[in-house]
């Protein structure tokens, strides 16, 4: 399973036309836009950044104790919903002005509720759905409970309650949305899809289900958190694997490998297979929008490949570890953020540092979304 | 926060050299074949009952592989409860730790160790 086989040639160029299309009307639509930079810090602000300018424009204080900065934008860019309190409430924040227009709290009396992280607003902007870990806190034990996707009302406005809720897996982190199917994407062990109007569940790729057999190849291990790829419409979850290519175990015929799993969140398309050689550990990959061979790479460096051709282009060594990895529309600027109080500001084409946005504290598991806001 | 390589790499690096401490010990115990309690400490020392976050090794006995330093990885692996031994649970138990403590890289030493309310 590769990229290379699995996207025929005809196909290839129907993505390269479409994204000249896409780039033609594109342009007029980025002149329209205001895109801002949000994420979240200790003690529990959540952070508005003009990326034209790079400067903070406004500081939200977000209700409870921090954790765990989770950011789902309303698709028309306006709305910032913000996981807080032990990732048990979410705010809904007016980034313009930094009121607060919803809140929910997951947790009730005996039943304490977080939610890893995984959290997202429909495309319509109508709905916001979570899933919820509840455990019953017993006098002398706890008892976890079924793990659920919550749908809540955008429009419920404070202390809203979910409306249906819906069984899922657990180990459930990452979440999107598929435009045309109107499903919420499931990332954690394997990428599913449920239907929040009924519940049913479908397997988008197989990760640590997949049907390979064991003697040719290791159980993925995918990083399922942060970053999406809202900037061109995508979700993006890396993996790495070993291919034996003799006896299990056996190094030196080994190749060690990372994959990636991509869904196009308008259409539902998905991609998965191995595209680059192992060379280091990278916490999120992302995909270049006027390239989509081109993807970059965060961690303890910040990185450049082709995955077409497999290859490295450039390594950027970083001061310190940032998980999250985001970049504007048009391309001309990558964000790296997530661990401390800076975000470091790149130019593509070099990965060479061009700024750097100090905040007033660390940011820890937070998300670095982009919000893209019509004139 | 880490992504873990699968044990049998661990076992197989035969083209590393020992270059810590942990690393010789390693080499050692593959000689005598007895590498599982070498990796099984590593997973019980290493990383959940010591309270000393930071200290790790990545799947190939070194440090490439890890966060740097410590103090940035602090709060995203305390805040996920990555390390559960060897900080404060803020997630349940101990909500409050650190939130004074806006940036772990300026005042790490202001981070206080959490004792038994008993105590």
């Amino acid at each position: 399973m590769n990229f290379k086989q699995m996207i025929s040639p005809a196909k290839r160029l129907g993505a390269v036309m479409t994204g000249l299309v896409l780039l033609g009307t594109g342009l007029s639509a980025q002149a329209a836009t205001d895109e801002y930079l949000l994420t979240v810090t200790r003690p529990n602000q959540l952070h508005v950044i003009d990326t034209k300018t790079d400067k903070l424009l406004r500081s939200c204080d977000v209700p409870g104790i921090f954790g765990n900065g989770g950011i789902a934008a309303s698709p028309d860019g306006k709305i910032a919903y913000v996981m807080t309190n032990k990732w048990e409430d979410v705010y809904g924040f007016n980034i313009n002005d930094c009121k607060i227009v919803f809140s929910m709290k997951q947790s009730s009396k005996g039943v304490q509720v977080k939610s890893m992280i995984s959290m997202t607003v429909s495309a319509d902007g109508k709905e916001l759905y979570t899933v919820q870990n509840p455990v019953k806190l017993h006098k002398d034990h706890f008892e976890t409970l079924q793990p659920r996707l919550a749908v809540y009302k955008t429009a419920d406005g404070m202390n809203a309650k979910p409306v249906r809720t819906y069984p899922v897996d657990r180990r459930i982190t990452k979440l999107g949305f598929i435009e045309k199917t109107g499903e919420v994407i499931l990332g954690g062990a394997d990428v599913k899809a449920i239907d929040p109007t009924n519940g049913k569940i479908r397997t988008l790729a197989k990760l640590q289900n997949w049907d390979r057999s064991p003697e040719g190849w290791v159980p993925p291990d995918a990083f399922a958190m942060h970053t999406l790829g809202e900037h061109i419409g995508e979700y993006i979850m890396p993996y790495f694997t070993i291919k034996w290519n003799g006896a299990p175990g056996d190094m030196e015929k080994a190749e060690f490998l990372w994959g990636m799993t991509k869904v196009d969140t308008k259409t539902g398309e998905v991609t998965s297979g191995e595209v680059l050689p192992f060379e280091f550990i990278v916490f999120n990959w992302l995909t270049d929008p006027n390239d989509e061979d081109i993807v970059y790479g965060s961690f303890n460096q910040l990185s450049k490949h082709n995955i077409k051709e497999g290859k490295t282009l450039a390594v950027q060594p970083m001061p310190h570890t940032y998980y999250n990895i985001n970049m504007l529309q048009d391309g001309s600027k990558i964000y790296v953020g997530g661990t401390s109080s800076d975000i470091s500001v790149h130019d593509p084409k070099t990965l060479k540092k061009i700024g750097s946005i100090q905040l007033s504290g660390d940011m820890s598991t937070s998300d670095l979304r982009i919000a893209k806001v019509q004139r | 926060m880490h992504m873990y390589l699968h044990e049998e790499v661990l076992k197989k690096m035969k083209h590393l050299k020992s270059f810590n401490k942990k690393a010789k010990m390693l080499d050692a115990a593959v000689s005598q074949g007895e590498v599982e309690e070498v990796v099984a400490m590593q997973s019980v020392v290493g990383c959940t009952s010591v309270n000393d976050p930071g200290w790790e090794v990545d799947p190939f006995g070194g440090l490439g592989s890890l966060c740097q330093p410590m103090e940035s990885d602090l709060y995203g692996c305390a805040d996920a409860c990555w390390w559960p031994a060897q900080v404060p649970d803020t997630m349940s138990t101990h909500p409050n730790w650190s939130q004074d403590v806006a940036k772990a890289d300026e005042d790490w030493r202001k981070i206080d160790a959490i004792f038994p309310e008993s105590e």
